[in-house]
């Protein structure tokens, strides 16, 4: 959160606000209301004293800590609190009212946020405008958002009936929640009783929810970094099957929507795909969609399949 | 040792916010350090300094004036008042969703700007407030923005200053990358992809763009817009027609029982059809027939004759191998 030179100039003026309405602020609490580290505001504290409206002679901010509490004896008008700036207005109100149409989000948190979404853009004025250039919608089956945050805060098992598209599906399981998280759809992660295992299930394919009486109970594990994790959320290792796939220029869309290890160009303009896939087997409906688009070139049993499926579904044409 | 950025742009910034008059580039390099340190020999070099630290202020919402003085220098000042937030008052409870709001940017830049916010409304007064989704460790509910493409950033910018641009864009099924010079409108997100609205010069209509299609750089064009921006710009109803979420028409499938819940879950009207088969109407548009042949001899395409046509010519290029 350090960041760079920008991020601590702008921390630091709302700092000296925050400091001129507070003498004797707590380290610890100034630390939290800034989102940042204890060292991080000592940094900043180090920086502060050398300081000021200099051009008025040499009067710098008095600003000191004994790393407990932070004084500032010769309080300065110059900081006052600073309208936002346009990147601030944006990110904030673009961000405030995608979450607002969480379906499933609590009613008095969609208030909040929609009360605020307002209050923000009087504050922000003209600068509010350039935010609608901006939008992102979360989509996420409302009912079942609502049962899961339930479960989560009422600590409560889950029993579900979940569709996997991979083997074309439907599987009932009980689990115990975990969060819920939206990147482009909404998931949640769960532990799952049924592998013994974290789970992350997208809500869309909830086919059936209910929540149990059973306390939810799921063993300590370490949540993954979202940063970190792609749109696509297919788990894969490296210990995975190989599977080789070639497009031509219409199946292009592949390498956007699975992770791979490499795509390499092809002359034609199309692409070699190299992915993993814990069950290759899964893979058997993306050979049958891409048709003349693409075709799997290994592993052969996983070819096979797909011709042998396309051939069987042919018969019921009549061919 | 070089004095930080941080400690410069501070000063800079205190100065211009501190002074009641116009402050000439000449009285700001006597008083700042940082200045003073670039030698008095190097013009050039403190000239370059000192324009980007005035934009880089002004990227944090300082407004900066320029005013021509009588003896033709240049003068510099932040007026207090356009510089101050106006009043603003918000409960623990509205502060509490901005706070879950401000977590959901994970590109850098917008990822600063949403705590810089949050920390200017906190020195001005907002209460530090609980997640709403908080439990031990953790928040329950985590929303998040991906962007994982390069061309994100340069577009937000150009589509916040209203800047014509040009870029090489792959269409989905094209072999080679094509130039457009588009005029950005409006960002949009949807399914975790971005995509860009606004003017394609050459094919003088609205195109959108999916930004993982954009190859190398965005380059920003000098001049203005030529074309009005609408006043709504629907991203999504294109998208959602690519995605083949535009329905404009009804099929009739058979599908085998237990198998193609997604289709189950769209269809207009099921029957049971007997041996083992199920009689769905679902909705008809773009892309269905790639759909279909996922589930492979799971379904039948009884109707439109097109799709069904469709669907078979699919099914031969697999089954050719």
């Amino acid at each position: 959160m350090a960041g760079n030179a920008i991020d601590q100039t702008r921390r630091m003026l709302s700092l000296v606000t925050y400091l001129r309405e507070r003498p004797g602020a707590r380290v610890a609490d100034v630390a939290r209301a800034f989102g940042i580290s204890q060292d991080e505001l000592i940094a900043d504290l180090d920086v502060l004293p050398l300081c000021g409206t200099s051009f008025r002679g040499g009067d710098l901010m008095d600003i000191d800590t004994d790393g407990e509490r932070i004084w500032w004896h010769n309080p300065d008008d110059v900081a006052e609190p600073l309208r936002l700036a346009a990147d601030e207005a944006t990110a904030l109100l673009v961000a405030a009212r995608a979450v607002a149409t969480l379906p499933g989000l609590r009613e008095g948190d969609r208030d909040a946020l929609l009360r605020a979404t307002a209050k923000l853009e009087a504050a922000a004025g003209e600068v509010a405008g350039a935010s609608s250039r901006l939008s992102v919608i979360f989509e996420s089956e409302g009912g079942v958002f609502a049962d899961v945050d339930r479960a989560i805060s009422e600590r409560r098992r889950l029993w579900l009936r979940y569709y996997s598209p991979a083997r074309d599906e439907i599987t009932e399981r009980e689990v115990d929640p975990i969060r819920l998280f939206a990147v482009g759809r909404t998931y949640m992660e769960a532990w799952c009783r049924l592998s013994e295992a974290r789970r992350t299930f997208r809500l869309d394919r909830v086919v059936e929810i209910k929540l149990l009486d059973d306390v939810s109970d799921p063993p300590p594990i370490e949540l993954r970094d979202l940063s970190e994790l792609s749109s696509a959320l297919v788990q894969t290792g490296a210990e995975d099957p190989e599977v080789v796939v070639e497009v031509g220029p219409g199946g292009r869309w592949v390498a956007e929507y699975y992770p791979h290890d490499s795509a390499d160009e092809l002359p034609d303009g199309g692409l070699r795909i190299t992915l993993r896939a814990p069950d290759p087997g899964s893979l058997r409906r993306l050979a049958l969609r891409l048709g003349r688009d693409g075709r799997i070139v290994a592993p052969q049993e996983l070819a096979d399949s797909a011709r042998d499926a396309a051939r069987r579904a042919l018969a019921a044409y009549g061919e | 040792m070089a004095i930080a950025k941080a400690e410069r742009l501070m000063n800079l910034a205190l100065c211009l916010l501190g002074t009641r008059r116009p402050l000439t580039k000449r009285e700001l390099r006597g008083s700042i350090e940082a200045y003073l340190q670039t030698g008095t020999a190097n013009d050039e070099a403190f000239s370059r300094m000192f324009e980007r630290d005035k934009d880089d202020l002004r990227e944090l919402g300082l407004v900066i004036e320029t005013v021509e003085g009588i003896d033709g220098e240049t003068g510099y000042l932040a007026r207090r008042d356009s510089n101050r937030l106006p009043p603003i008052t918000l409960d623990a409870e509205e502060a509490a969703a901005l706070g879950l709001a401000a977590k959901v940017w994970q590109q850098a830049r917008l990822a600063g700007a949403a705590s810089g916010a949050l920390q200017k409304l906190r020195a001005a007064g907002m209460p530090v407030a609980e997640d709403p989704y908080d439990t031990p460790g953790h928040s329950a509910l985590e929303p998040r923005i991906p962007v994982h493409e390069s061309a994100f950033e340069p577009l937000m910018l150009a589509c916040r200053d209203r800047r014509p641009v040009s870029f090489d864009y792959r269409k989905a099924n094209a072999a080679r990358p094509e130039q457009r010079q588009v005029e950005p409108w409006t960002l949009e997100c949807w399914r975790g992809h971005w995509y860009l609205a606004g003017w394609d010069r050459e094919r003088a209509a609205e195109r959108v763009f999916r930004l993982s299609r954009i190859t190398g750089r965005v380059r920003l064009r000098s001049g203005a817009f030529t074309a009005e921006v609408p006043d709504h710009v629907t991203v999504r109803e294109t998208v959602e027609s690519w995605a083949g979420e535009t329905a404009n028409g009804t099929a009739r499938i058979r599908l085998r029982s237990g198998h193609g819940y997604p289709l189950r879950a769209k269809a207009l009207s099921t029957r049971a059809a007997g041996d083992g088969w199920d009689e769905l109407e679902i909705p008809y548009g773009h892309g269905l027939d790639a759909w279909l042949v996922e589930f492979g001899p799971d379904v039948v395409v009884l109707a439109p004759e097109e799709l069904r046509a469709d669907v078979v010519d699919r099914l031969r290029a697999v089954a050719k191998g």
